[in-house]
């Protein structure tokens, strides 16, 4: 192993990608973008809006009492507007198609104070959408029930989290997420690419030709790529936990920068993790170039590769909600345990003194180091 | 990161120096050499001996092995069976490879960057660092103006000779150059026989392959090789004497469909291809 031989490929490396402004806004640009995006969806979310209608079919006592409260609690809730001019059901129900309502409640002919059961009723063509309102509705029904009619109180339930805040947006869930998978999208793709181009454009033959050693190869190339790498992390780490508010300028609202999500645990840690992860993608994009003959074969690697992860990885579900055959896959993939050790380290605020993520670690280590003999097995002299 | 044993002299010695207790032995040998991808024998047991200090010539269509034939010399690819040895070191070896240059078919140069950028790297890897020395390889092919520019930019000529300074910057013993010098114009391609006779003249060994004949002259020997064997080898003079015909191209046809004509393909002529040559 010469330093003067891996030092070659390191700055070759770098060289090339300064040559070459599109790789580097793709690299740097396009996560920033995609987050920057993710979090303004993410964080406006709560302002959505839901017109109501209560609809009363029952002539029991209290019932109207019941509406009553109801419409009049349901106003005092941000976002929700009633419409009172709903009589009966099918109405409703041509109004949730006209799109002049979003949620009705129906008070059926049975109910009484003994059966206090109430329909709920949507369009259903988009079920996330439509009950985003749910929570608010369901603490109005409460208090609507239990204050007017006669029954025993029902308890209410305030939450309480372990971990963060029980108010945690899904931006703060998704945050630590983001900044593993971008890092391994990206470096996987770009490193795949620029090894193919080795391999198709005479280069990698040329190298082949000097004494330079297979091993020498990966480390220059993971350097490098490693570099570009962690430029890319600090960037997206920076941008994810940082916040920098702009003030209304003009024509120019006041906007911020960044998207300040609460970090629980050291971000260095959260940069190890990553970096590892990054390392291992630098070693796949080498072995599975061999595999590939044009740009596009490198692209077509994104659904069988990067999609799984991002199915499987913990990015949507929790592993154990996975179907029981899908659970040991998941456990394989890198992401996983990059996405595991993230959320340990950014929501829960675990150190290298934390077992979960002293295992996290050393698994991507571990799948790293075996993509990194891969790698190298598939540089070989005979490349005819 | 396969090795072979260990080669007789230390990357990093001199390449010269290492070069004159070597004069004795051949600079390259294949030993029943044989490549075969499926069906196909691309080198079909090759044997051969260049003694060092010389051009070769290694000439035959396209197809006929002739690449092949150099990526077995270097190790890139692996005989099916036979050996290949360059400087007495059986290849593949990483460590012969510093005192080997090889010119490829393709450019082998990286677009991306500068004619300077893509000399240093490769010349790095050889552990050639010293920058007069490689300005020095970057005039001779006539680029020192050219240093800044990326090799996307030059034209093919030039990307041609950047590949040359490439291969030789780190001062090679034995030099293996697939076609050198397509797309070169007239005047620099005089300029590289030019050169090419200087290295031989320091001692280096040269295979040049071309498909073309009109090099032929230029070569202190020549190798005629055709379906992965080789027809022919000896001196221009030797062979158009051997084949009865002062046309080098009419003797590689003669070779080509009489092979018993070439008989004594080893360097020194055998007198039986005298009357099979006088038949015609």
């Amino acid at each position: 192993m010469s330093p003067l031989r891996v030092a070659a490929v390191f700055r070759r490396i770098v060289a090339q990608f300064r040559r070459d402004p599109r790789s580097v806004a793709l690299l740097f640009v396009a996560p920033l973008a995609i987050i920057a995006l993710l979090g303004w969806v993410l964080g406006s979310q709560g302002a959505m809006a839901a017109r109501v209608a209560v609809i009363n079919h029952s002539t029991a006592p209290g019932a109207e009492v019941v509406v009553t409260r109801l419409e009049s609690e349901l106003e005092g809730q941000t976002g929700i507007t009633i419409d009172r001019s709903v009589a009966d059901d099918s109405t409703a129900r041509q109004m949730l198609k006209d799109k002049k309502l979003d949620l009705v409640l129906v008070l059926p002919v049975d109910f009484s104070t003994q059966n206090r059961k109430i329909d709920l009723l949507t369009l259903g063509l988009n079920p996330t959408a439509e009950y985003a309102s749910l929570p608010a509705v369901q603490k109005v029904l409460i208090s609507a029930l239990t204050d007017s009619t006669v029954g025993a109180a029902l308890p209410t339930i305030e939450r309480a989290t372990v971990y963060g805040s029980p108010n945690a947006t899904q931006l703060d869930s998704l945050a630590p997420v983001v900044v593993g998978f971008f890092a391994y999208f990206f470096v996987f793709i770009l490193t795949g690419i620029s090894f193919l181009r080795e391999r198709i454009g005479g280069t990698l033959e040329r190298l082949l030709a000097t004494p330079v050693s297979r091993g020498e190869i990966v480390l220059g190339y993971s350097l490098g790529f490693g570099f570009f790498a962690t430029l890319q992390v600090a960037l997206v780490l920076a941008f994810v936990l940082g916040r920098l508010d702009i003030q209304a300028l003009g024509p120019v609202p006041a906007f911020a920068i960044g998207l300040g999500v609460h970090t629980a645990g050291n971000p260095l840690i959260s940069y190890l993790l990553v970096l590892v992860l990054g390392l291992g993608a630098v070693s796949l994009g080498i072995f599975l170039s061999t595999f590939a003959r044009t740009e596009l074969q490198i692209l077509q690697f994104i659904p069988i590769v990067i999609v799984p992860q991002g199915l499987l990885g913990g990015f949507f579900w929790p592993i154990e909600q996975l179907p029981n055959l899908l659970q040991p896959v998941a456990r394989i993939l890198p992401v996983t345990y990059a996405i595991d050790g993230l959320r340990q380290v950014m929501i829960a605020g675990a150190d290298l003194t934390s077992p979960q993520v002293l295992l996290d670690l050393g698994v991507l280590v571990g799948i790293a180091a075996v993509f990194v003999v891969l790698a190298a097995a598939t540089i070989r002299r005979e490349v005819a | 990161m396969t090795m072979a044993p260990t080669p007789p002299a230390p990357v990093t010695a001199p390449a010269h120096a290492t070069l004159r207790p070597a004069a004795l032995q051949p600079a390259v040998e294949a030993t029943a050499l044989r490549k075969d991808f499926g069906a196909i024998h691309a080198v079909d047991g090759i044997d051969m001996s260049l003694p060092p200090g010389r051009i070769y010539g290694l000439l035959g269509p396209n197809g006929s092995g002739k690449t092949t034939l150099i990526r077995l010399l270097m190790g890139l690819a692996l005989a099916t069976s036979g050996t290949a040895k360059v400087l007495g070191v059986e290849m593949p070896s990483r460590a012969n490879l510093a005192r080997i240059g090889y010119m490829t078919q393709a450019d082998g140069i990286y677009p991306e960057l500068s004619a300077w950028e893509n000399l240093t790297f490769f010349a790095a890897l050889y552990g050639q660092t010293d920058k007069a020395q490689l300005h020095a390889a970057l005039e001779l092919v006539e680029l020192d103006t050219r240093a800044n520019t990326p090799a996307q930019n030059l034209s093919g000529g030039m990307r041609r000779r950047l590949s040359m300074a490439c291969a030789l910057a780190h001062h090679p013993v034995v030099i293996f150059l697939d076609e050198p010098t397509v797309g070169v114009d007239p005047a620099l391609r005089v300029q590289f026989w030019d050169h090419f006779h200087r290295l031989a003249a320091d001692g280096a060994t040269l295979l040049v392959s071309s498909h073309v004949m009109d090099e032929a002259d230029r070569c202190d020997e020549l190798v005629f090789m055709r379906d992965g064997h080789v027809l022919a080898q000896g001196t221009s003079a030797e062979l158009r004497r051997r084949a009865g015909t002062d046309n080098i191209e009419a003797a590689f046809l003669r070779f080509a469909t009489d092979p018993a004509a070439a008989t004594g393909a080893a360097a020194t002529p055998a007198p039986k291809a005298q009357p099979t040559g006088a038949e015609r």
